[in-house]
């Protein structure tokens, strides 16, 4: 019975939460922002860009203010194109009724902010782009990629090698790369090469854990695992707080390659401290590392910078 | 049916669990038949390092579903997951025929085991979806499967992509899960 109290509690408690952010997303906040603007002669926009610091909790604020406005000027502003973001701003300081002399820094930041925001978006579109790319051999291109990538780790590597193929020494299942990158595509290999081609050292490194006899793992194939979940963290929006902070306008791929760089090596630790009995215990140790992830991305000032440690 | 049956029907006994291990050579399709069982996307899947567990309802079962990955490098671990196996489902990429022999030699290995013995087995066909895919029968012929005596097979063409075919290859495990030979 006591259970059943409680749940009762509970359920009240969280009847009262919805209601009473429908009344303060419906009628409040029009009303809380109205009464603001009249007392300080500032927009919601121009609170948020000059109250906070350059980064993730401005252009957040920023995206959401934009999105929940009555305005379908404003709406349409998250999904504006690169080269429009300007006339874009200049639009929205008409709207609003901005006295730009009043605040000059306003147009700038709101456009830096605009930058982020349209990018993000962009930057899914081209990161899907190059997933839906399947890998070719038939492609001279896609077939020199695969073997710029064995030559990073294979020292002295003859034609013969290349043919035989020592795949499984990097990491790959079985005779054929092609087939593991799979719902990856060239999107997988892009980011194993970028990571094996700007941090050289530390990829060997990793590599040579990965060859561990107890704790190794398949180096290619978790590499490509882990493009899933950098890929995941991008579609599902979590990934925006780390490039707000990071990118300051319109982020790259190259920005999302840098992410992955950030969790292969990451992980690599993770696991290596871990110390899972055995390859099996792989998807375990992949979401409890997931989870840590999310955990740090919900930090206003997350970035996801590899940073090595130096050793004293 | 009155009210007072089905109230009594939801009350009943909880869904029999049975325990399905899903095997095959890697890029055969494994994970990617899971997904489809479970309704899940399946625009994204990744190589199987270590295994997946999926749980679904089906005809009064709940199947849980072991996803064991194929690589070389791994298959020694399968053993591990033999123990109190209700259905093994051996999953063959149809297209690939360079691999047949690996395919066949792995799945008689299993056959031969004891842990696995009498355990009803279903091979899907996997990948008809592709045009070089061979036909199931060809496959079963190839495998020589006609020569499996000491349990209940059943060898069934699919796509796990498109879906066809998976049903029917499941409503034959659930007919077949009481049928371990003992």
């Amino acid at each position: 019975e006591h259970d059943g109290n409680s749940f009762l509690v509970v359920s009240v408690k969280k009847m009262f939460t919805y209601i009473w952010q429908y009344l303060y997303t419906a009628f409040f906040r029009f009303w809380l922002k109205w009464f603001i603007r009249q007392v300080t002669g500032k927009c919601e926009l121009q609170r948020i860009c000059q109250g906070y610091n350059p980064g993730a909790t401005r252009t957040m604020k920023t995206e959401y203010s934009l999105k929940s406005s009555k305005s379908q000027i404003l709406r349409n502003a998250v999904n504006v194109e690169e080269d429009e973001v300007e006339i874009c701003v200049t639009r929205i300081i008409k709207e609003k009724n901005i006295h730009e002399q009043k605040d000059p820094k306003f147009k700038i930041n709101l456009q830096v902010c605009l930058l982020q925001i349209s990018g993000y978006q962009r930057l899914c579109v081209a990161v899907e782009d190059l997933r839906k790319q399947a890998f070719d051999s038939a492609v001279n291109e896609h077939e020199n990629m695969l073997l710029k990538f064995f030559i990073l780790f294979v020292n002295n590597i003859t034609q013969s090698q290349f043919i035989n193929k020592q795949w499984g020494d990097i990491g790959f299942q079985g005779d054929d790369p092609k087939t593991d990158f799979r719902g990856m595509g060239m999107l997988g290999l892009t980011n194993l090469i970028f990571f094996s081609e700007n941090h050289t050292e530390v990829a060997r490194q990793v590599l040579s854990h990965s060859n561990h006899p107890k704790l190794g793992y398949s180096y290619a194939i978790v590499g490509i695992n882990l493009t899933e979940m950098a890929y995941s963290l991008l579609n599902s929006g979590a990934l925006k707080p780390h490039f707000y902070n990071v990118v300051p306008g319109n982020p790259q791929l190259e920005h999302f390659h840098r992410v992955y760089c950030y969790l292969v090596y990451e992980f690599d630790k993770f696991w290596l401290k871990e110390e899972p009995e055995s390859i099996m215990e792989f998807n375990h140790y992949r979401e409890k590392f997931h989870e840590e992830v999310k955990r740090l991305l919900l930090e206003p000032d997350v970035a996801l910078c590899l940073t090595l440690e130096t050793k004293q | 049916m009155g009210l007072l049956s089905i109230l009594r029907k939801l009350k009943s006994a909880p869904d029999q669990e049975v325990r399905i291990l899903l095997l095959g050579l890697d890029n055969a399709g494994k994970t990617t038949l899971l997904k489809q069982l479970a309704s899940e996307d399946i625009s994204h899947i990744t190589p199987t390092q270590g295994f997946n567990i999926k749980s679904v309802q089906s005809q009064g079962f709940k199947l849980n579903v072991w996803d064991i990955g194929g690589q070389r490098k791994i298959r020694p671990y399968w053993r591990n997951y033999f123990e109190n196996t209700d259905v093994l489902i051996y999953v063959i990429d149809s297209a690939d025929r360079k691999r047949f022999e690996e395919t066949g030699q792995e799945l008689a290995e299993l056959l031969d085991e004891e842990k696995l013995s009498g355990v009803p087995v279903l091979i899907f066909a996997n990948k008809q979806d592709l045009l070089t895919a061979a036909p199931a029968s060809e496959i079963a012929e190839g495998l020589n499967l006609h020569t499996i005596r000491d349990r209940v097979w059943q060898i069934q063409s699919c796509s796990a992509l498109t879906g066809e075919g998976v049903q029917d290859g499941m409503n034959w495990v659930c007919k077949n899960v009481n049928a371990k030979k003992k």
